[in-house]
């Protein structure tokens, strides 16, 4: 096991930031949905992406999923699982925006709540691209290095602390860090 | 201590850490699983409450059988009139401008048979505009159908719409003030309020704006009000848009539209 060093290498508070980032995005979505599934679900259904009797499930769903992935990114719980599902989840939103905006079918992308048919002048599907986009980038950054402090991991995941040790800690006895 | 001692205990004490982080990570893991499925669960099966009829709801006496409409003039239509469904949601200001341009028009080709009118409720506004007023007016005017006042209560729903889109409609206005201008009173006012009250039509009004969410994005590719299909096929509103409706033929130049897009 490696010992805390003195210093967090850099890369681990841009891994902090990623997910606060793509955690609160997630949380705040999904909370602003949850208390309206039929508009939830409708959002889905104007897509045209998936049968109809799975939008349903599917429009009830995504908003308690987005819930526990950003609870799950914020405090840092499995991370590198979380960053996954965040990330699959963002490229989800990415495809099902480019096949609308391909289509030609003009919709305000539902992502926080609402969502509806718009004027073909209203879409903002480049710019909703492009933030989802960055998302991905926070998640795919997180899963490549979940590391991170003030994590839940780093309780789950700890070394057994050193109190309980009733050998003595030599240099000798350490095992080599990595 | 014997090195050999030592080594042993901290191998011991290696498997009971790995142990313990076993544990707690199937915990938490266990637990996150748990919230999710739970929430999940509940979620759909809250999405679904109020989609099937329950008992005490009401189906409105000129509801077609698969649910989808309401007959405005039942048993009117001539053999072979056009069946033409008009969708539109109750806070749609588009939809109030077309019932002020062609609702005339529409009611006097299907009051003569000439076209078979069927009035489809959306109520998909609720969710832009985060109100219910689309439903209770739903229900509202699904409850007159009970009391066979549908069509009056549809206009006037419509001439009372809020000047500003998203105000929505008061329940007095719903439960009072129109019953008394389509003229429900005495025992079917009772019985309108009660039925407007309870909700009875709720579970009618969810599954009209479904099921019309479906045909219109089957048939229009896209779910907007107001939109009219002829016998299931999608009329084009700039042909509408072309009968002036002060037109004397106008009626009959309509018709020719439906006709037109119905194929017949």
């Amino acid at each position: 096991m490696t010992a805390v060093p003195a210093r967090r290498p850099w890369q681990e508070w841009v891994t902090l930031a990623a997910r606060l980032v793509l955690g609160g995005v997630l949380l705040v979505a999904g909370l602003l949905k949850v208390t309206q599934l039929d508009a939830s679900v409708q959002s889905v259904r104007l897509y045209q992406l998936l049968p109809w009797e799975v939008t349903a499930a599917v429009g009830a769903a995504l908003p308690i999923v987005e819930i526990i992935v950003g609870l799950l990114l914020i405090t840092g719980t499995f991370t590198r699982l979380s960053a996954v599902a965040g990330s699959l989840l963002m490229l989800a939103f990415i495809i099902g925006i480019a096949s609308v905006w391909a289509r030609g079918i003009s919709i305000d992308c539902g992502c926080f709540g609402g969502g509806g048919e718009v004027e073909a002048s209203q879409t903002q599907y480049p710019a909703e691209i492009a933030r989802d986009l960055g998302l991905l980038l926070a998640g795919a950054w997180t899963v490549w290095r979940p590391r991170s402090p003030f994590a839940v991991d780093g309780w789950l995941f700890a070394a057994p602390a050193p109190s309980d040790d009733p050998v003595p800690t030599n240099e000798d006895d350490k095992e080599p860090t990595r | 201590m014997t090195q050999n001692n030592r080594e042993r205990l901290r191998q011991a004490q290696a498997a009971a850490a790995k142990q313990q982080r076993l544990t707690r990570a199937v915990g938490v893991g266990a637990a996150v699983l748990a919230v999710l499925i739970i929430g999940v669960v509940i979620a759909v099966l809250f999405q679904n409450q109020g989609k099937s009829a329950t008992a005490g709801s009401v189906t409105p006496p000129h509801a077609t059988s698969d649910g989808r409409a309401i007959e405005v003039y039942p048993g009117k239509a001539k053999a072979g009139a056009p069946v033409v469904e008009l969708f539109f949601d109750y806070q749609c200001p588009v939809c109030k401008q077309f019932e002020g341009l062609y609702g005339g028009l529409m009611n006097t080709l299907a009051s003569s048979g000439e076209i078979d009118l069927r009035y489809r409720t959306m109520t998909f506004l609720d969710q832009n505009l985060s109100n219910d007023a689309s439903v209770r007016a739903g229900i509202a005017a699904t409850c007159a159908d009970v009391a066979g006042s549908y069509g009056a209560f549809h206009n006037e729903i419509f001439a009372n719409q809020p000047a500003q889109e998203g105000a929505g409609y008061e329940d007095t206005l719903l439960r009072d003030t129109i019953p008394a201008t389509v003229g429900i009173s005495g025992d079917a006012l009772t019985s309108f309020q009660a039925c407007y009250d309870k909700q009875s039509t709720k579970a009618f009004v969810n599954t009209s704006n479904e099921l019309g969410t479906q045909d219109l994005l089957a048939i229009s590719k896209s779910v907007g009000t107001p939109t009219i299909h002829a016998n299931g096929k999608a009329v084009s509103l700039s042909d509408v848009g072309a009968v002036q409706p002060t037109d004397p033929d106008a009626a009959a130049k309509l018709l020719q539209v439906f006709q037109k897009a119905a194929g017949a």
